[in-house]
Protein backbone atom coordinates (compact mmCIF):
# COMPACT_ATOMS: atom_id res chain seq x y z
CA UNK A 1 0.00 0.00 0.00
CA UNK A 2 2.39 2.53 1.36
CA UNK A 3 4.86 1.51 -1.81
CA UNK A 4 1.84 2.07 -4.09
CA UNK A 5 1.15 5.18 -3.05
CA UNK A 6 4.58 6.63 -3.16
CA UNK A 7 4.88 5.14 -6.78
CA UNK A 8 2.13 7.62 -7.45
CA UNK A 9 3.17 10.88 -5.26
CA UNK A 10 7.13 10.18 -6.54
CA UNK A 11 5.68 9.95 -10.61
CA UNK A 12 3.37 12.64 -10.33
CA UNK A 13 6.63 15.05 -8.66
CA UNK A 14 9.00 13.75 -11.14
CA UNK A 15 6.25 14.44 -13.86
CA UNK A 16 6.20 17.94 -12.59
CA UNK A 17 9.93 18.10 -12.72
CA UNK A 18 9.86 17.01 -16.75
CA UNK A 19 7.33 20.10 -17.20
CA UNK A 20 9.57 22.50 -15.53
CA UNK A 21 12.48 20.73 -17.83
CA UNK A 22 10.20 21.44 -20.79
CA UNK A 23 9.49 24.64 -19.98
CA UNK A 24 13.25 25.64 -19.55
CA UNK A 25 14.12 24.12 -22.62
CA UNK A 26 11.45 26.01 -24.50
CA UNK A 27 12.53 29.09 -23.28
CA UNK A 28 16.42 28.92 -22.68
CA UNK A 29 18.77 32.00 -23.32
CA UNK A 30 22.05 29.64 -22.95
CA UNK A 31 23.09 26.19 -23.96
CA UNK A 32 23.36 25.14 -20.51
CA UNK A 33 19.37 25.82 -19.61
CA UNK A 34 18.72 23.98 -23.00
CA UNK A 35 20.75 20.88 -22.29
CA UNK A 36 19.51 20.86 -18.74
CA UNK A 37 15.91 20.97 -19.51
CA UNK A 38 15.92 18.55 -22.27
CA UNK A 39 17.57 16.12 -20.21
CA UNK A 40 15.45 16.76 -16.92
CA UNK A 41 12.44 16.02 -19.26
CA UNK A 42 14.25 13.10 -20.52
CA UNK A 43 14.86 11.61 -17.23
CA UNK A 44 11.07 12.18 -16.37
CA UNK A 45 9.87 10.62 -19.12
CA UNK A 46 12.27 7.62 -18.94
CA UNK A 47 11.06 7.71 -15.39
CA UNK A 48 7.75 7.28 -15.38
CA UNK A 49 7.51 4.72 -17.86
CA UNK A 50 9.69 2.82 -15.58
CA UNK A 51 7.16 3.41 -13.32
CA UNK A 52 4.39 2.65 -15.52
CA UNK A 53 6.52 -0.56 -17.29
CA UNK A 54 6.69 -2.20 -13.25
CA UNK A 55 3.05 -1.71 -12.33
CA UNK A 56 1.91 -4.18 -15.64
CA UNK A 57 4.79 -6.49 -14.53
CA UNK A 58 4.02 -6.72 -11.63
CA UNK A 59 0.27 -7.00 -12.25
CA UNK A 60 0.93 -9.83 -14.55
CA UNK A 61 3.26 -11.39 -12.21
CA UNK A 62 0.17 -11.12 -9.59
CA UNK A 63 -2.28 -12.70 -12.31
CA UNK A 64 0.41 -15.57 -13.07
CA UNK A 65 0.55 -16.45 -9.67
CA UNK A 66 -3.31 -16.31 -9.19
CA UNK A 67 -3.78 -18.46 -12.44
CA UNK A 68 -1.31 -21.03 -11.04
CA UNK A 69 -2.82 -20.98 -7.36
CA UNK A 70 -6.47 -21.79 -9.28
CA UNK A 71 -5.28 -24.36 -10.96
CA UNK B 1 28.26 -20.29 7.73
CA UNK B 2 27.41 -19.06 11.39
CA UNK B 3 27.07 -14.70 11.57
CA UNK B 4 29.63 -13.20 14.02
CA UNK B 5 28.22 -10.79 16.00
CA UNK B 6 29.97 -7.70 15.40
CA UNK B 7 28.23 -4.43 16.38
CA UNK B 8 26.24 -4.43 19.48
CA UNK B 9 22.56 -4.75 19.81
CA UNK B 10 22.04 -3.40 16.44
CA UNK B 11 23.85 -6.45 15.23
CA UNK B 12 22.01 -8.92 16.76
CA UNK B 13 19.30 -7.90 15.93
CA UNK B 14 20.74 -7.66 12.21
CA UNK B 15 21.66 -11.61 12.13
CA UNK B 16 17.97 -12.50 12.33
CA UNK B 17 16.92 -10.38 9.44
CA UNK B 18 19.91 -11.00 7.70
CA UNK B 19 19.00 -14.46 7.62
CA UNK B 20 15.56 -13.95 6.86
CA UNK B 21 16.76 -11.83 3.70
CA UNK B 22 18.80 -14.57 2.68
CA UNK B 23 15.88 -17.01 1.99
CA UNK B 24 14.09 -14.40 -0.59
CA UNK B 25 15.59 -14.61 -4.23
CA UNK B 26 13.88 -11.53 -5.23
CA UNK B 27 15.50 -8.52 -2.77
CA UNK B 28 14.20 -5.76 -4.51
CA UNK B 29 10.29 -6.87 -4.91
CA UNK B 30 8.50 -4.50 -2.38
CA UNK B 31 5.25 -6.66 -2.27
CA UNK B 32 7.41 -9.25 -0.30
CA UNK B 33 7.18 -7.37 2.94
CA UNK B 34 9.90 -7.04 6.09
CA UNK B 35 12.87 -7.56 3.11
CA UNK B 36 15.73 -5.22 2.83
CA UNK B 37 15.81 -3.06 -0.38
CA UNK B 38 19.13 -4.19 -1.48
CA UNK B 39 17.92 -3.53 -4.97
CA UNK B 40 19.02 0.20 -4.48
CA UNK B 41 22.09 -0.61 -2.42
CA UNK B 42 23.11 -2.86 -5.51
CA UNK B 43 22.39 0.08 -7.88
CA UNK B 44 24.78 2.85 -6.01
CA UNK B 45 27.20 0.00 -5.54
CA UNK B 46 27.82 -0.52 -9.36
CA UNK B 47 27.81 3.77 -9.80
CA UNK B 48 30.06 4.09 -7.36
CA UNK B 49 32.82 1.43 -8.88
CA UNK B 50 31.60 3.00 -12.57
CA UNK B 51 32.02 6.51 -11.61
CA UNK B 52 35.68 5.57 -9.28
CA UNK B 53 36.90 4.99 -12.79
CA UNK B 54 35.85 8.32 -14.21
CA UNK B 55 36.75 10.26 -11.71
CA UNK B 56 40.59 8.63 -11.65
CA UNK B 57 41.01 9.14 -15.69
CA UNK B 58 39.66 12.69 -14.99
CA UNK B 59 42.56 13.35 -12.74
CA UNK B 60 44.90 11.29 -14.70
CA UNK B 61 44.13 13.32 -17.32
CA UNK B 62 44.25 16.84 -15.33
CA UNK B 63 47.68 15.67 -13.87
CA UNK B 64 49.11 15.24 -17.02
CA UNK B 65 47.89 18.66 -18.11
CA UNK B 66 49.89 20.19 -15.41
CA UNK B 67 53.08 18.60 -16.57
CA UNK B 68 52.62 18.96 -20.77
CA UNK B 69 50.81 22.37 -20.89
CA UNK B 70 50.01 21.05 -24.59
CA UNK B 71 47.38 18.24 -23.69
CA UNK B 72 45.40 21.54 -22.22
CA UNK B 73 42.86 21.66 -25.27
CA UNK B 74 40.69 24.52 -25.60
CA UNK B 75 38.22 25.16 -24.50
CA UNK B 76 36.69 22.11 -23.49
CA UNK B 77 39.11 20.74 -22.20
CA UNK B 78 41.59 23.15 -20.56
CA UNK B 79 42.36 22.41 -16.85
CA UNK B 80 40.03 25.02 -15.50
CA UNK B 81 37.13 23.22 -16.76
CA UNK B 82 38.19 19.60 -16.05
CA UNK B 83 39.55 20.31 -12.43
CA UNK B 84 36.01 20.75 -11.17
CA UNK B 85 35.20 18.07 -13.31
CA UNK B 86 37.37 15.55 -11.73
CA UNK B 87 36.47 16.46 -8.31
CA UNK B 88 33.00 16.62 -8.84
CA UNK B 89 33.27 13.19 -10.14
CA UNK B 90 35.40 11.81 -7.37
CA UNK B 91 33.64 13.63 -4.58
CA UNK B 92 30.44 13.51 -5.69
CA UNK B 93 30.14 10.55 -8.06
CA UNK B 94 32.62 8.20 -6.48
CA UNK B 95 32.31 9.16 -2.57
CA UNK B 96 28.64 9.79 -2.98
CA UNK B 97 27.59 6.62 -4.50
CA UNK B 98 29.49 4.41 -1.82
CA UNK B 99 28.04 7.22 0.81
CA UNK B 100 24.20 6.02 -0.37
CA UNK B 101 24.64 2.49 -0.73
CA UNK B 102 26.65 2.01 2.39
CA UNK B 103 24.25 4.52 4.67
CA UNK B 104 20.99 2.81 2.78
CA UNK B 105 22.59 -0.40 3.38
CA UNK B 106 23.28 -0.10 7.54
CA UNK B 107 20.03 1.86 8.31
CA UNK B 108 18.59 -1.34 6.87
CA UNK B 109 20.34 -3.76 8.87
CA UNK B 110 20.81 -2.12 12.02
CA UNK B 111 17.31 -0.44 12.22
CA UNK B 112 15.66 -3.96 11.20
CA UNK B 113 13.32 -2.08 8.56
CA UNK B 114 12.83 -1.93 5.19
CA UNK B 115 13.38 1.48 3.27
CA UNK B 116 11.07 3.85 4.01
CA UNK B 117 9.02 5.29 1.09
CA UNK B 118 9.07 2.52 -1.47
CA UNK B 119 10.79 1.28 -4.54
CA UNK B 120 9.91 4.65 -6.52
CA UNK B 121 11.23 7.15 -4.27
CA UNK B 122 14.51 5.50 -3.72
CA UNK B 123 14.98 4.81 -7.82
CA UNK B 124 14.09 8.21 -8.17
CA UNK B 125 16.96 9.17 -5.71
CA UNK B 126 19.10 6.97 -7.87
CA UNK B 127 18.72 7.98 -11.11
CA UNK B 128 18.31 11.62 -9.82
CA UNK B 129 21.71 11.57 -8.47
CA UNK B 130 23.50 10.27 -11.19
CA UNK B 131 21.37 12.95 -13.50
CA UNK B 132 23.07 15.67 -11.01
CA UNK B 133 26.64 14.31 -11.59
CA UNK B 134 26.31 13.98 -15.23
CA UNK B 135 25.03 17.88 -15.48
CA UNK B 136 27.69 18.84 -13.03
CA UNK B 137 30.09 17.56 -15.03
CA UNK B 138 28.78 18.60 -18.73
CA UNK B 139 27.80 22.30 -17.31
CA UNK B 140 31.52 22.62 -16.05
CA UNK B 141 32.71 21.28 -19.65
CA UNK B 142 30.39 23.58 -21.52
CA UNK B 143 31.90 26.79 -19.44
CA UNK B 144 29.38 27.24 -16.69
CA UNK B 145 30.40 27.78 -13.02
CA UNK B 146 30.03 29.32 -9.85
CA UNK B 147 33.89 29.65 -9.43
CA UNK B 148 33.00 27.83 -6.08
CA UNK B 149 35.28 25.36 -5.00
CA UNK B 150 32.75 22.13 -4.82
CA UNK B 151 30.27 24.02 -5.35
CA UNK B 152 30.56 25.19 -9.39
CA UNK B 153 27.52 24.15 -9.84
CA UNK B 154 24.82 27.28 -10.97
CA UNK B 155 21.48 27.85 -9.64
CA UNK B 156 19.06 25.33 -11.20
CA UNK B 157 22.13 22.36 -10.31
CA UNK B 158 21.75 23.45 -6.78
CA UNK B 159 17.90 23.07 -6.55
CA UNK B 160 18.01 19.67 -8.19
CA UNK B 161 20.77 18.58 -5.72
CA UNK B 162 18.38 19.88 -2.56
CA UNK B 163 15.24 18.10 -3.97
CA UNK B 164 17.41 14.75 -4.32
CA UNK B 165 19.07 15.18 -1.35
CA UNK B 166 15.58 15.98 0.41
CA UNK B 167 14.32 12.86 -0.68
CA UNK B 168 17.21 10.81 0.19
CA UNK B 169 17.39 11.86 3.83
CA UNK B 170 13.61 11.61 4.11
CA UNK B 171 13.81 8.00 3.11
CA UNK B 172 16.71 7.50 5.65
CA UNK B 173 14.86 9.30 8.83
CA UNK B 174 11.97 7.23 7.79
CA UNK B 175 13.45 4.13 7.78
CA UNK B 176 15.01 5.37 11.30
CA UNK B 177 11.51 6.15 12.65
CA UNK B 178 10.15 2.99 12.03
CA UNK B 179 12.95 0.84 13.21
CA UNK B 180 12.71 -2.31 15.31
CA UNK B 181 15.60 -2.04 17.12
CA UNK B 182 15.26 0.91 20.26
CA UNK B 183 18.70 1.55 19.76
CA UNK B 184 19.88 3.91 16.78
CA UNK B 185 23.69 1.93 15.90
CA UNK B 186 26.67 4.96 16.22
CA UNK B 187 27.26 4.64 12.17
CA UNK B 188 23.70 5.79 11.57
CA UNK B 189 24.37 8.93 13.72
CA UNK B 190 26.99 9.75 11.65
CA UNK B 191 25.57 9.19 8.75
CA UNK B 192 22.66 11.66 10.39
CA UNK B 193 25.27 14.06 10.67
CA UNK B 194 26.89 14.13 7.25
CA UNK B 195 23.30 14.71 5.37
CA UNK B 196 22.19 16.83 7.48
CA UNK B 197 25.07 19.13 7.79
CA UNK B 198 25.55 18.52 4.02
CA UNK B 199 22.03 20.12 3.13
CA UNK B 200 22.65 23.31 5.71
CA UNK B 201 25.85 23.45 3.65
CA UNK B 202 24.74 23.30 0.47
CA UNK B 203 21.37 25.55 0.44
CA UNK B 204 23.59 28.03 2.66
CA UNK B 205 26.56 28.18 0.50
CA UNK B 206 24.19 28.39 -2.71
CA UNK B 207 21.93 31.25 -1.72
CA UNK B 208 21.90 33.13 -4.65
CA UNK B 209 19.86 35.53 -7.04
CA UNK B 210 19.74 34.21 -10.53
CA UNK B 211 19.96 36.98 -13.20
CA UNK B 212 16.89 34.61 -15.45
CA UNK B 213 15.10 31.75 -14.88
CA UNK B 214 16.40 31.12 -18.10
CA UNK B 215 19.84 31.92 -17.61
CA UNK B 216 22.47 29.65 -16.11
CA UNK B 217 24.63 32.35 -14.38
CA UNK B 218 23.85 33.81 -10.58
CA UNK B 219 24.97 35.96 -8.19
CA UNK B 220 26.10 35.37 -4.99
CA UNK B 221 24.00 36.99 -1.58
CA UNK B 222 27.23 37.41 0.53
CA UNK B 223 29.53 40.36 -0.92
CA UNK B 224 33.25 40.36 -0.16
CA UNK B 225 34.85 38.74 2.50
CA UNK B 226 31.79 37.47 3.72
CA UNK B 227 31.42 35.39 0.69
CA UNK B 228 35.26 33.49 1.23
CA UNK B 229 34.05 32.74 4.86
CA UNK B 230 30.81 31.48 3.80
CA UNK B 231 33.01 29.89 0.82
CA UNK B 232 35.29 27.91 3.37
CA UNK B 233 32.61 27.42 6.10
CA UNK B 234 30.98 24.91 3.27
CA UNK B 235 33.99 24.17 1.76
CA UNK B 236 35.81 22.30 4.56
CA UNK B 237 32.50 21.25 5.83
CA UNK B 238 32.02 19.24 2.68
CA UNK B 239 35.74 17.65 4.13
CA UNK B 240 34.29 17.27 7.54
CA UNK B 241 30.83 16.16 6.50
CA UNK B 242 30.77 14.18 3.12
CA UNK B 243 34.22 13.48 2.75
CA UNK B 244 34.90 12.31 7.16
CA UNK B 245 31.45 11.55 8.85
CA UNK B 246 29.92 10.03 6.39
CA UNK B 247 32.92 7.69 5.75
CA UNK B 248 32.91 7.22 9.69
CA UNK B 249 29.42 5.82 9.97
CA UNK B 250 31.46 3.27 7.00
CA UNK B 251 34.13 2.52 9.28
CA UNK B 252 31.82 1.72 12.47
CA UNK B 253 29.73 -0.26 10.31
CA UNK B 254 32.45 -2.60 8.16
CA UNK B 255 35.40 -2.81 9.97
CA UNK B 256 33.70 -4.67 12.86
CA UNK B 257 31.87 -6.43 10.37
CA UNK B 258 34.39 -7.70 8.54
CA UNK B 259 36.72 -7.90 11.62
CA UNK B 260 34.01 -9.58 13.45
CA UNK B 261 34.87 -8.32 16.19
CA UNK B 262 32.67 -5.36 18.16
CA UNK B 263 33.84 -1.53 18.22
CA UNK B 264 36.66 -1.16 20.74
CA UNK B 265 34.82 1.42 22.81
CA UNK B 266 31.29 2.12 21.86
CA UNK B 267 31.54 5.20 24.37
CA UNK B 268 34.36 6.64 22.63
CA UNK B 269 32.81 6.34 19.33
CA UNK B 270 29.78 8.66 20.72
CA UNK B 271 32.44 11.19 22.31
CA UNK B 272 34.09 10.84 18.82
CA UNK B 273 30.89 11.49 17.27
CA UNK B 274 29.59 14.53 19.72
CA UNK B 275 32.96 16.27 19.90
CA UNK B 276 33.87 15.62 15.81
CA UNK B 277 30.34 17.23 14.96
CA UNK B 278 30.39 20.09 17.28
CA UNK B 279 34.13 20.95 16.40
CA UNK B 280 34.08 20.87 12.48
CA UNK B 281 31.77 23.60 12.35
CA UNK B 282 34.32 26.14 13.16
CA UNK B 283 37.04 25.20 10.97
CA UNK B 284 36.51 26.42 7.78
CA UNK B 285 38.39 29.86 8.77
CA UNK B 286 41.74 28.61 8.32
CA UNK B 287 41.42 28.23 4.78
CA UNK B 288 41.93 32.24 4.87
CA UNK B 289 44.84 32.80 6.88
CA UNK B 290 46.58 35.85 5.85
CA UNK B 291 43.83 37.51 4.06
CA UNK B 292 41.00 39.96 4.70
CA UNK B 293 39.75 37.96 6.97
CA UNK B 294 39.52 39.51 10.49
CA UNK B 295 42.55 38.27 12.68
CA UNK B 296 40.03 36.94 15.35
CA UNK B 297 38.50 34.77 13.05
CA UNK B 298 41.37 33.11 11.69
CA UNK B 299 42.87 32.50 15.42
CA UNK B 300 39.19 30.66 15.88
CA UNK B 301 39.76 28.79 12.87
CA UNK B 302 43.37 27.82 13.99
CA UNK B 303 42.35 27.18 17.16
CA UNK B 304 39.45 24.76 16.68
CA UNK B 305 41.49 23.18 13.87
CA UNK B 306 44.02 22.42 16.83
CA UNK B 307 41.23 20.85 18.91
CA UNK B 308 39.94 18.39 15.97
CA UNK B 309 43.29 16.53 17.01
CA UNK B 310 41.73 14.80 19.70
CA UNK B 311 38.46 13.11 18.26
CA UNK B 312 40.00 12.38 15.03
CA UNK B 313 42.90 10.53 16.71
CA UNK B 314 40.23 9.25 19.64
CA UNK B 315 38.27 7.45 16.12
CA UNK B 316 41.68 6.33 14.49
CA UNK B 317 42.17 4.56 17.96
CA UNK B 318 38.46 3.21 18.01
CA UNK B 319 38.67 2.02 14.65
CA UNK B 320 41.92 0.26 14.75
CA UNK B 321 41.57 -1.18 18.04
CA UNK B 322 38.87 -3.25 16.87
CA UNK B 323 40.75 -5.15 15.07
CA UNK B 324 42.06 -6.12 18.91
CA UNK B 325 41.52 -10.30 18.38
CA UNK B 326 41.39 -10.38 14.60
CA UNK B 327 44.78 -8.78 13.81
CA UNK B 328 45.22 -11.96 11.81
CA UNK B 329 42.81 -11.24 9.56
CA UNK B 330 44.72 -8.92 8.01
CA UNK B 331 46.88 -11.11 6.25
CA UNK B 332 44.05 -13.16 4.78
CA UNK B 333 40.74 -10.32 4.06
CA UNK B 334 42.75 -7.83 1.82
CA UNK B 335 39.49 -5.53 2.05
CA UNK B 336 39.96 -5.47 5.72
CA UNK B 337 43.22 -4.56 5.39
CA UNK B 338 42.31 -1.42 3.05
CA UNK B 339 39.82 -0.27 5.88
CA UNK B 340 42.34 -0.38 8.44
CA UNK B 341 44.73 1.30 5.76
CA UNK B 342 42.26 4.12 5.38
CA UNK B 343 42.18 4.38 9.27
CA UNK B 344 45.75 4.90 9.17
CA UNK B 345 45.72 7.56 6.23
CA UNK B 346 42.81 9.45 8.33
CA UNK B 347 44.98 9.44 11.59
CA UNK B 348 47.85 10.66 9.65
CA UNK B 349 45.59 13.31 7.55
CA UNK B 350 44.11 14.90 10.58
CA UNK B 351 47.14 14.98 12.11
CA UNK B 352 48.40 17.03 8.83
CA UNK B 353 45.72 19.45 8.64
CA UNK B 354 45.46 20.96 12.12
CA UNK B 355 49.17 21.30 11.69
CA UNK B 356 48.56 23.24 8.33
CA UNK B 357 46.20 25.38 10.00
CA UNK B 358 48.83 26.75 12.28
CA UNK B 359 49.03 30.28 10.90
CA UNK B 360 52.76 29.90 10.82
CA UNK B 361 52.92 26.82 8.94
CA UNK B 362 50.41 27.64 6.58
CA UNK B 363 52.13 31.02 5.22
CA UNK B 364 54.38 28.21 4.12
CA UNK B 365 52.30 25.62 2.65
CA UNK B 366 48.82 28.07 1.48
CA UNK B 367 48.78 28.05 -2.52
CA UNK B 368 50.90 25.48 -3.10
CA UNK B 369 50.88 21.78 -4.06
CA UNK B 370 51.49 20.58 -0.11
CA UNK B 371 47.35 21.29 0.12
CA UNK B 372 46.65 18.68 -2.75
CA UNK B 373 48.91 16.61 -1.16
CA UNK B 374 47.15 16.93 1.85
CA UNK B 375 43.88 16.87 0.28
CA UNK B 376 44.62 13.71 -1.69
CA UNK B 377 45.61 11.74 1.49
CA UNK B 378 42.63 12.12 2.98
CA UNK B 379 40.56 11.38 -0.25
CA UNK B 380 42.77 8.53 -1.37
CA UNK B 381 44.42 7.14 1.87
CA UNK B 382 40.94 7.68 3.75
CA UNK B 383 38.11 8.25 1.32
CA UNK B 384 39.28 5.82 -1.59
CA UNK B 385 40.89 2.99 0.71
CA UNK B 386 37.64 2.48 3.15
CA UNK B 387 35.69 2.95 0.21
CA UNK B 388 37.34 -0.12 -1.59
CA UNK B 389 36.98 -2.08 1.91
CA UNK B 390 32.91 -1.26 2.06
CA UNK B 391 32.62 -2.37 -1.52
CA UNK B 392 34.88 -5.42 -0.96
CA UNK B 393 32.54 -6.06 1.79
CA UNK B 394 29.42 -5.30 -0.33
CA UNK B 395 29.87 -7.06 -3.60
CA UNK B 396 29.99 -10.40 -2.39
CA UNK B 397 26.91 -10.11 -0.07
CA UNK B 398 24.78 -8.05 -2.29
CA UNK B 399 25.37 -10.80 -4.94
CA UNK B 400 24.64 -13.66 -2.45
CA UNK B 401 28.41 -15.09 -3.13
CA UNK B 402 30.88 -16.74 -0.39
CA UNK B 403 33.71 -13.72 -1.24
CA UNK B 404 35.12 -12.05 -4.09
CA UNK B 405 35.89 -13.99 -7.53
CA UNK B 406 39.96 -13.74 -6.87
CA UNK B 407 41.84 -12.84 -3.94
CA UNK B 408 44.55 -12.75 -6.15
CA UNK B 409 43.17 -9.35 -7.57
CA UNK B 410 42.38 -8.24 -4.64
CA UNK B 411 45.95 -8.47 -3.25
CA UNK B 412 47.02 -6.72 -6.31
CA UNK B 413 44.84 -4.09 -6.20
CA UNK B 414 45.86 -3.38 -2.62
CA UNK B 415 49.39 -3.06 -3.37
CA UNK B 416 48.84 -0.67 -6.58
CA UNK B 417 46.54 1.90 -4.67
CA UNK B 418 48.74 1.95 -1.88
CA UNK B 419 52.07 2.52 -4.27
CA UNK B 420 50.07 5.16 -6.28
CA UNK B 421 49.21 7.30 -3.01
CA UNK B 422 52.54 6.96 -1.84
CA UNK B 423 53.86 8.56 -5.02
CA UNK B 424 51.03 10.99 -5.22
CA UNK B 425 51.23 12.31 -1.65
CA UNK B 426 55.14 12.22 -1.74
CA UNK B 427 55.48 14.49 -4.82
CA UNK B 428 53.29 16.76 -3.98
CA UNK B 429 54.80 16.99 -0.38
CA UNK B 430 58.15 17.93 -1.74
CA UNK B 431 56.61 20.05 -4.57
CA UNK B 432 54.66 21.70 -2.26
CA UNK B 433 57.43 22.65 0.92
CA UNK B 434 60.23 23.48 -2.49
CA UNK B 435 57.55 26.31 -4.25
CA UNK B 436 56.71 27.49 -0.67
CA UNK B 437 60.66 27.98 -0.15
CA UNK B 438 61.33 29.40 -3.67
CA UNK B 439 58.55 31.58 -3.47
CA UNK B 440 60.11 32.83 -0.49
CA UNK B 441 63.33 33.32 -1.01
CA UNK B 442 65.10 36.29 -1.41
CA UNK B 443 68.37 37.28 -2.84
CA UNK B 444 71.46 40.06 -1.11
CA UNK B 445 69.54 42.45 -2.53
CA UNK B 446 66.24 41.84 -1.07
CA UNK B 447 64.50 40.56 -4.42
CA UNK B 448 62.86 37.87 -4.87
CA UNK B 449 65.61 35.38 -5.94
CA UNK B 450 63.14 33.11 -8.22
CA UNK B 451 60.42 34.17 -10.74
CA UNK B 452 57.20 32.29 -10.48
CA UNK B 453 57.65 30.73 -13.56
CA UNK B 454 60.44 29.25 -12.28
CA UNK B 455 58.89 27.54 -9.28
CA UNK B 456 56.50 26.25 -12.31
CA UNK B 457 59.41 24.30 -13.84
CA UNK B 458 60.64 23.27 -11.27
CA UNK B 459 57.19 21.54 -10.73
CA UNK B 460 57.56 19.35 -13.64
CA UNK B 461 58.96 15.95 -12.41
CA UNK B 462 57.29 16.16 -9.56
CA UNK B 463 53.92 16.76 -11.73
CA UNK B 464 55.04 13.40 -14.02
CA UNK B 465 55.40 11.74 -10.77
CA UNK B 466 51.72 12.45 -9.77
CA UNK B 467 50.16 11.08 -12.96
CA UNK B 468 52.15 8.21 -12.37
CA UNK B 469 50.74 7.60 -9.13
CA UNK B 470 47.34 8.48 -10.74
CA UNK B 471 47.53 5.40 -13.24
CA UNK B 472 48.63 3.15 -10.74
CA UNK B 473 45.31 3.71 -8.80
CA UNK B 474 43.51 3.64 -11.77
CA UNK B 475 44.98 0.39 -12.83
CA UNK B 476 44.27 -1.00 -9.53
CA UNK B 477 40.27 0.43 -9.46
CA UNK B 478 40.22 -1.65 -13.16
CA UNK B 479 41.12 -4.67 -11.43
CA UNK B 480 38.44 -4.03 -8.82
CA UNK B 481 35.96 -3.30 -11.40
CA UNK B 482 36.56 -6.37 -13.06
CA UNK B 483 36.79 -8.51 -9.62
CA UNK B 484 33.80 -7.21 -8.82
CA UNK B 485 32.57 -8.40 -12.77
CA UNK B 486 33.06 -11.33 -12.19
CA UNK B 487 32.46 -11.55 -8.99
CA UNK B 488 28.51 -11.26 -9.87
CA UNK B 489 28.78 -13.26 -12.94
CA UNK B 490 30.19 -16.25 -11.76
CA UNK B 491 27.52 -18.76 -10.75
CA UNK B 492 28.10 -19.73 -6.95
CA UNK B 493 28.39 -23.52 -7.25
CA UNK B 494 31.92 -22.41 -9.30
CA UNK B 495 32.51 -20.68 -5.83
CA UNK B 496 32.06 -23.61 -4.05
CA UNK B 497 33.59 -26.26 -6.70
CA UNK B 498 36.74 -23.69 -6.89
CA UNK B 499 36.78 -24.33 -3.02
CA UNK B 500 37.86 -21.00 -2.23
CA UNK B 501 37.33 -20.94 1.52
CA UNK B 502 39.15 -18.32 2.57
CA UNK B 503 36.81 -15.91 0.14
CA UNK B 504 34.35 -16.61 2.88
CA UNK B 505 36.03 -13.73 5.41
CA UNK B 506 34.72 -10.68 3.69
CA UNK B 507 31.21 -12.30 3.58
CA UNK B 508 31.07 -14.65 6.76
CA UNK B 509 27.58 -15.62 7.27
CA UNK B 510 25.50 -13.92 4.86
Amino acid sequence: MESKKGDLIVGIMVGIFGLIGLVLASGALDIEIYVFGLSLAGFATLFIFGLVKRFYDEKDVGHGAGGQGGH
Amino acid sequence: MKRTSATGPAARGDIKMASAATAILDEGTFSIKNTYNEAIVRKFTIAAIIWSLVAFSAGIYIASELAFPQMNIAPYFNFGRLRPVHTTFAVFGFGGNVLFATSLYVVQRTCKARLFGGRALADFVFWGYQLQVVSMGLSYVLGFSKGQEYAEGEWHLDIWLAIVWVCYMTIFFGTLLRRKEPHIYVANWFFLAYMTMILILHIGRNLCVPISFFRAKSYSLFPGVQDAMIQWWYGHNVVGFFLTAGFLGIMYYFIPKAAGRPVYSYRLSIVHFWSLTFLYVWVGAHHLHWTALPDWTQTLGMAFSIMLWMPSWGGMINGIMTLSGAWDKLRTDPGLRFSVTAVAFYGMSTFEGPLMAIRDVNALSHYTDWTIGHVHSGALGWVMLVSFGALYYLVPTLWRKPGMYSHRLMEWHYWLAMTGIIFYIFAMWIAGITQGLMWRAYDDHGFLQYSFVESVAAMHPYYCLRATGGILILTGALLMAYNSFRTIVTPVELFRLAGRRELGVAAAGE
